[in-house]
């Protein structure tokens, strides 16, 4: 039997496994925003922490964990490393990657009395301590206002659990129950991987999977320096003023199917909780790889291969310590869309303008005023996407640092939270308009029914989506509070906003960037927008 | 007076063929059973009807049971022929069905596609009034809009209208009243309201079903219609039912009426017919695999019940969110692998099988018919495994030279010889589907070894072993007449309705109260339907599932309810029951409280069952070696070429028993049995492979 379809089984199971375990997680998490928002990863590495496939709902969650697998190799002795342990950390400054809430579990996995590979998973918790309930205080001065920090240790000794670490954990949550549930499902996701690729490694022999993982990273290598050979060899420069009135210089040289990105220039890490590990920002790199290369294909090691990163240490980009990192995802939301508006501009028919470009992190918390129950609403927001040549952009869609995230219905909020939802539609905001005009962003009303809290991260709310090919800049991320009182308020990034009974929280998100002059549209998609009552006009801008 | 013989037809009309089933048991018991097949004949499909009764010697007058599968619903889904449709909503959500949920399972693709919606913004309206998630009125209805609405959707030429009100789960009176407004106003608009469909939360899914529904409606009424008068013109006295999508039929009014929940009747057939088996041969925990022409569908039955959901989604691909169908489904896997799946070879020399089918024309090489691509059917026949000679039950002569030219292209693009290409076809295809099976039980919670795997289809009983040996199945059932397996599904169908209605309910209290209620309410209104639709209130039964969870979780878990009427007892019962099932299948318990988040009412109507009869022995003492044909060289692919005795399946007979390697040919389907597997034929002639631990992989 020709061994290539055997490394065909092989990497095809392996995929399988990956899926397992992120079934496996999904279904046991507590926490809503692991199952729902899918705020979770899992991988299956080589021995060397080599990312062999990972399993995600979101591309931000690609090509993580093979680094935190990497960092604990570097700082274990290899014979400390047993059949049964399983090893945890939360902290971007010891291999973490991302920011504190998020919490790693690995697994090494043995066949013949050798270490061959491991299984890992991230997920968010959602409390793992800190200032504020939520572990995510925008007015984070260093990352122990962030909570917990767990560093690189093992938490299971040989099958055996180190009952002092678990008790550490669970007595700095606010919801412990919840995320002993998560740690447990954590666990047995990746205990469910390890036997699965044991049995793997078992049925085919080490040699031939070993083969079996080269053979895929070298396929996958070769896949994205073709694709990038048939890009044009250029160093794209971009400056980019950010809402907070910050520069960033960034360059981009794709070379001798090298993709090289220079981050050197970047401003000073933040006071604040809005810096990004270097690891982390290397996600963001790795992001835009993929989607210039090699969209369709499942990533691994050899995917990013063609990649270097330059970060300046005390940057936001590669903080030092104890700088926050909570807000580390809007940071790298706007790094990746910096990088993609940088090559765009070089290589406009390629790309799509920009699009609303931030999580919007919206919680709303409170007591429920049928049961009196307390309640804690954390949802991402979804906004429009830029236009491209040929295509008008994506209304209402999550950001692309999501993936298969699904927004919670109506419906079901009122029930879960006692609020009002009196509205969810289009954005009737003017901008985005272009040859082919940016999708639509929406209109949200929540209304208290009680008192509450509420805290938002929006970023965008200053400089809208930029525009491409002479297509208009999109519209602005935001929140209005119509108080009950009269005022109204327009935050972008606030937290603990006192919520009387009444008050109205208006939630509008951007439309995405326009493509091309807006006198160049056609005439039919001009009167198909005008029978849908679709605004565009942006002249004010 | 002699009793008079009961006669079940069904018939299926697929895209290519109209297949039917016929069962004719005698007042002495004796059962005939006869199969036929003729072309479909689009636009009128009931021509093909008449046509395969005509060639399968179906006297019309006589027959007291007709099941009908078709494909319309989908096809006027997929192909985007339905009617023009017009949306009513709440104020503040006409956008609902074009948000949708966000979610975009092709993530690196910075191209992405949302799927359009069904209705543009211009035809989707809104009208003011609020129900709450309790079922209580916040803001009266308002339907001063509705005529004004209503002359625009006709001077758009607008031909059906869906309505789909924020809450209208908990309280139909806002939909109802719409619905009467709009028949005063308009009487001849075809009209759905999500309530009727569907009464679970989640607007996006319910607005959607209700507007498909609405697509749809007309052209499905047309269809059914032109059957129904075909039939009658034929003096067809009995009873005619239409398959749907949860293993059982429905009548044609509400068919007509509610088209949409026929959108998967084909594959829930053949999965009812699995569960069906199951019983009669006492294996109630099955692995069901259907392998067709162009895909595999698998679906895991438990306690010999079958898995219907209301999570389901059409045109969903892992590069596409799809459209939600929130309706009574069963539980399915699908992968576009089967018999005509091409091969191909990729730019770094991997062989990838399917999911591009060479479909019913040109079909694989073998076919004859032009086709030029290496197909799993090419690979198969070039291993000997399918009889050149015995090809498609002798109906055709395989091309033999065409399926060597095809895998031989494969083959050089991979450098290697023609065999080795066509085990590498055979091996790429069945990881494919042991990965579909691996979805259906261990993703979700269950240990596929567990489990009896019942391959039908075109292609079941030539793949069904292989795929066993790899998952650990240690048992393989090929269904006597396996490549019509699902029109006897169709036949064996009860009158079959899901009602899943959510309800959030603590589970304290008088909380049984309320559940009492409930469950009353829906079987009283079930009930109902049914007497205006002639069915008797004693031909009716229930069962009762409750949607439970932790508190504030998302995923539920069913729980079967004690018998009604409810006391304060069966809440403890029902908690006791949850943490059991919860833990099976999520793996831990909680000490949080438990809710109710909704019920799940099957509701089956008796209309004649019947046993399956057993297969007449043959002549005592006859041994496997009557139905013996001859000797010759198979290539089991991983297992190499085996001397192999071939049988003729239409000369098994019940207790007859034997070893592999041995291949039985049949006319619609050949099965494969591996060196080492047991075979016996059971007593209605379905052959069951027993693996043995060396053959599991």
């Amino acid at each position: 039997m020709d061994h290539r379809f055997t490394i065909t089984v092989i990497q095809s199971s392996l995929l399988a496994i990956a899926e397992e375990m992120f079934a496996v997680l999904k279904r046991t998490a507590m926490s809503p925003i692991i199952y729902e928002v899918l705020d979770a990863g899992v991988a299956i590495t080589d021995a060397d922490g080599r990312l062999a496939c990972s399993g995600a709902g979101i591309p931000s969650f690609v090509g993580v964990l093979d680094k935190t697998v990497k960092a604990l190799i570097d700082n274990t002795e290899l014979s400390s490393i047993h059949p049964g342990d399983v090893f945890c950390t939360n902290d971007p400054y010891q291999g973490g990657v991302t920011h504190s809430s998020d919490v790693i579990l690995m697994v090494p996995v043995f066949a013949q009395n050798k270490l061959i590979a491991w299984t890992s998973n991230i997920a968010h918790w959602s409390d793992i301590g800190g200032a504020t309930p939520g572990s995510l205080p925008t007015d984070a001065k260093d990352i122990f206002c962030e909570g917990l920090r767990i560093p690189m240790i093992k938490i299971i000794q040989a099958g055996n659990e180190i009952e002092s670490v678990f008790s550490i954990i669970q007595t700095n949550s606010r919801l412990p129950d919840m995320i002993l549930g998560d740690l447990w499902a954590g666990i047995a996701a990746a205990r469910r991987g390890a036997i699965r690729v044991s049995e793997l490694v078992n049925r085919y022999g080490v040699d031939i999977f070993q083969t079996a993982m080269e053979d895929s990273f070298y396929i996958e290598e070769s896949r994205v320096k073709n694709a990038l050979s048939k890009l044009e060899n250029d160093t794209y420069q971009l400056e980019s003023i950010l809402d907070d009135g910050s520069i960033h210089l960034i360059s981009v040289t794709i070379r001798d199917e090298m993709l090289l990105v220079d981050l050197t220039k970047a401003p000073d890490q933040h006071d604040g909780p809005y810096n990004t590990s270097r690891d982390s920002a290397m996600i963001a790199c790795q992001m835009l790889l993929k989607v210039i290369s090699t969209p369709k294909s499942p990533a691994n090691d050899g995917s990013f291969r063609a990649l270097k990163v330059l970060t300046r240490k005390g940057s936001c980009y590669d903080p030092i310590a104890p700088a926050a990192q909570g807000y580390y995802f809007e940071v790298r939301m706007s790094l990746f869309d910096m990088l993609l508006q940088c090559l765009s501009e070089g290589m406009p028919n390629l790309f799509p303008a920009g699009h609303f470009a931030s999580i919007c992190g919206t919680v709303i918390s409170g007591i429920h005023p049928d049961h009196g129950r307390r309640f804690t609403m954390v949802e991402p927001q979804m906004g429009g996407w830029g236009a491209s040549l040929g295509q008008d952009g994506v209304d209402a869609m999550f950001s692309l640092t999501h993936g298969d995230t699904y927004r919670c219905p109506a419906e079901i909020s009122e029930a879960r939270y006692g609020i009002d939802v009196d509205r969810v539609a289009l954005n009737s905001s003017p901008g985005g308009d272009g040859q082919w005009r940016g999708g639509r962003g929406l209109e949200i009303s929540y209304r208290m029914r009680g008192t509450g809290q509420l805290s938002v991260g929006y970023s965008r709310s200053v400089v809208p989506p930029w525009g491409l090919a002479g297509g208009g800049s999109g519209s602005v991320n935001f929140v209005e509070l119509h108080k009950v009182s009269g005022d109204t308020i327009r935050y972008s990034s606030k937290s603990g906003i006192l919520l009387d009974k009444g008050d109205i929280i208006r939630i509008r998100t951007g439309s995405g960037g326009g493509w091309g002059s807006k006198k160049l549209r056609h005439q039919s998609a001009i009167d198909s927008d005008l029978k849908d009552g679709i605004n565009v006009s942006n002249e004010v801008l | 007076m002699s009793i008079q013989p009961i006669i079940r037809v069904a018939t299926d009309v697929g895209g290519t063929f109209t297949d039917m089933a016929f069962i004719e048991v005698g007042s002495d018991g004796t059962q005939i059973v006869r199969t036929a097949k003729t072309d479909t004949t689009p636009p009128n499909f009931e021509q093909g009807v008449l046509n395969v009764l005509e060639r399968g010697r179906v006297e019309i007058t006589e027959v007291g049971f007709l099941a009908h599968g078709t494909t319309v619903v989908i096809n006027a889904l997929t192909e985007r022929k339905g009617a023009k449709t017009g949306l009513i909503t709440t104020e503040g959500f006409r956008d609902s069905l074009e948000i949708a949920r966000g979610n975009r399972p092709d993530f690196f693709n910075l191209h992405y596609q949302k799927p359009a919606p069904f209705v543009p913004r211009y035809l989707r309206r809104e009208l003011p009034g609020r129900i709450t998630y309790r079922g209580e009125e916040r803001i009266p209805l308002d339907l001063s809009g509705l005529s004004a609405i209503l002359d625009d959707f006709k001077e758009q030429n607008v031909e059906a209208i869906a309505i789909c009100l924020l809450h209208s789960y908990a309280n139909t009176r806002h939909e109802e009243e719409v619905i009467a407004a709009i028949k005063k106003y308009w009487l001849d608009v075809s009209v759905v309201a999500s309530h009727q469909i569907n009464r679970e939360w989640r607007e996006y899914e319910r607005t959607n079903t209700a507007v498909l529904s609405a697509y749809v409606q007309p052209i499905a009424e047309q269809y059914l219609s032109g059957l129904e008068s075909a039939m009658d013109r034929k003096g067809f006295m009995g009873n005619l039912y239409v398959m749907q999508s949860n293993c059982g039929v429905d009548n044609l009014s509400r068919s007509k009426r509610i088209p949409i929940t026929m959108v998967e009747s084909g594959p829930a057939s053949g999965v009812l017919a699995a569960a069906e088996l199951g019983k009669a041969i006492g294996e109630p925990n099955i692995l069901a695999l259907d392998i067709g022409g162009t895909t595999a569908k698998c679906s895991l039955i438990e306690n010999s019940e079958v898995k219907i959901v209301s999570d389901y989604w059409i045109e969903r691909t892992p590069s596409n969110a799809g459209y939600p169908v929130m309706v009574p489904v069963v539980d399915i896997v699908e992968i576009g692998n089967g018999g005509g799946s091409i091969a191909w070879v990729d730019e770094f020399e991997k062989l990838h099988v399917g999911p591009k089918s060479a479909g019913a024309l040109p079909g694989p090489a073998a076919y004859g018919k032009g086709g030029v691509e290496a197909t799993t059917t090419d690979a198969n026949l070039l291993l000997g495994r399918i009889n050149p000679e015995y090809f498609c039950g002798g109906e055709i002569q395989a091309d033999v030279k065409a399926s060597t030219d095809a895998v031989s292209r494969v083959a050089s693009q991979l450098g290697i010889d023609m065999i080795e290409a066509a085990r590498g076809i055979v091996r790429i295809a069945n990881n494919n589907m042991t990965n579909a099976l691996k979805l259906v039980s261990l993703n979700r919670g269950y240990d596929p070894r567990d489990f009896t795997l019942v391959a039908f289809g075109g292609g079941g009983g030539m793949h069904g072993v292989a795929l066993a040996a790899e998952l650990g199945v240690k048992k393989v059932i090929i269904p006597n007449g396996a490549a019509v397996f699902s029109a006897w599904g169709m036949i064996m169908s009860d009158l079959r309705r899901d009602i899943f209605v959510t309800q959030l309910l603590d589970l304290q209290n008088d909380a049984w109260r309320i559940l009492d209620e409930l469950l009353l309410q829906v079987e009283d209104q079930a009930i109902a339907q049914f007497a205006s639709e002639g069915v008797s209130n004693d031909r009716v039964s229930f069962r009762h599932l409750a949607k439970m969870r932790y508190q504030n979780q998302e995923h539920s878990v069913e729980v079967e309810v004690p018998r009604r009427p409810l006391s304060k007892s069966s809440l403890s019962d029902l908690e006791i029951r949850f943490h059991e099932i919860y833990e099976r299948e999520y793996t831990y318990r909680l000490q949080s409280p438990v809710e109710i988040v909704g019920i799940h009412v099957v509701v089956t109507a008796d209309i004649g069952r019947f046993e399956l009869s057993k297969v007449k022995v043959a002549d005592a003492g006859c041994g496997p070696e009557t139905a013996h044909k001859e000797i010759r060289d198979v290539d089991f692919a991983q297992e190499g070429v085996h001397s192999t005795s071939i049988y003729d399946g239409a000369l098994l007979s019940p207790g007859m028993e034997f070893e592999g390697p041995a291949v039985i040919e049949d006319s619609g389907a050949t099965t494969v049995i591996h060196p080492g597997n047991k075979a016996s034929v059971d007593v209605f002639g379905n052959i069951h492979i027993v693996l043995t631990e060396d053959s599991n992989g």
